[in-house]
């Protein structure tokens, strides 16, 4: 499954209005549950909180790709967020993230799974291109970049 | 056996365009006589790449991995039946490594005549074009390649043939 596929207007919010690292995860799981993408917040919330203790998925340069295994989804599930002024993510650079990609599979799919965050793993390199998602105005304008026919 | 087609190859990567293409595979190999490979391959690349990019932890990469290999044996033998079910034998070759070039390098040490592949997903930039695996494969490999459409009329032919 492409990431083109996963990306739709209403599972992406611009900006975020979370200022802590916890607050972000509830806020993106929240979408996806507002969606009827997820079928229980907290086991969801749990998982990726786990897959956090064991080290931060805040990257570098502002991406943070927190991501579990859950069986609280049917299918290859995908959220984004955006903070313009950033969000302390406990990043590994230690500086704040802006652009914010969660993603959750079932078990049973880490096929499609492992190829989605390869391919957010491509996009995230280009610089010129994070900035453009930066600058975003709202979820149509995020989905039309991510979806783009070029 | 002589003819166009003697040795046909399959890719086959989990999805329901792939298992489409398996079926048809084993329609043409049972009305060619021609021999069936049936390849899917673990794509190491993409978990050494999310590694590299600090997204996985070793210990996520080992897991995944193991996923990987799960899935490679369940739709190998998936396959396995089908050909079976039709009195088509079919040799299973599971690899590691970058899916395109593995397709690549299978073809040419089997010296495959076709390659079979499901029907691609719909192409929306350049990025996916580029990036696409199963495309990229298409492009590369020595011998003809087939993209098999239309699932009802593939599984009908498959459920036509007698077993």
């Amino acid at each position: 499954m492409a990431l083109v596929d996963l990306v739709k207007p209403e599972i992406i919010k611009v900006p975020l209005e979370s200022k802590s690292k916890e607050a972000v995860i509830r806020e993106l799981l929240q979408i996806l549950i507002d969606a009827g993408r997820v079928s229980d917040f907290d086991a969801a919330y749990d998982a990726l909180l786990a897959r956090e203790a064991k080290g931060s998925t805040g990257l570098e340069a502002g991406i943070a790709v927190p991501h579990a295994k859950t069986d609280t989804v049917s299918t290859l599930t995908l959220a984004i967020g955006i903070a313009p002024e950033g969000i302390d993510f406990r990043a590994l650079d230690g500086n704040p993230s802006n652009l914010f990609f969660l993603m959750l599979a079932p078990p049973n799919q880490s096929g499609p799974h492992i190829e989605a965050l390869s391919e957010i793993a491509r996009i995230t390199q280009s610089k010129t291109f994070c900035k453009m998602l930066l600058r975003a105005r709202d979820p149509e304008e995020v989905a039309d970049l991510l979806t783009e026919e070029d | 056996m002589e003819g166009p087609i003697r040795k046909i190859l399959v890719y086959v990567d989990g999805t329901e365009e792939a298992i489409t293409a398996a079926q048809y595979a084993v329609c043409l190999a049972k009305s060619t006589g021609a021999e069936l490979h049936a390849l899917y391959v673990i794509n190491t690349r993409a978990l050494n790449d999310l590694v590299k990019a600090r997204i996985f932890l070793d210990s996520e990469e080992a897991e995944y991995h193991q996923d990987l290999e799960s899935d490679a044996e369940r739709y190998l033998k998936h396959v396995d039946k089908m050909g079976s079910r039709k009195g088509v034998s079919v040799i299973l070759e599971k690899r590691s490594g970058t899916v395109h070039q593995e397709i690549k390098k299978y073809a040419e040490e089997v010296d495959v005549d076709l390659l079979l592949i499901g029907e691609l997903s719909h192409i929306r930039s350049r990025r996916d074009e580029f990036y696409n695996e199963t495309e990229r494969a298409m492009r590369l490999v020595h011998c003809s390649v087939l993209v098999v459409k239309d699932e009802e009329r593939v599984w009908d032919l498959y459920d036509a043939l007698p077993e």
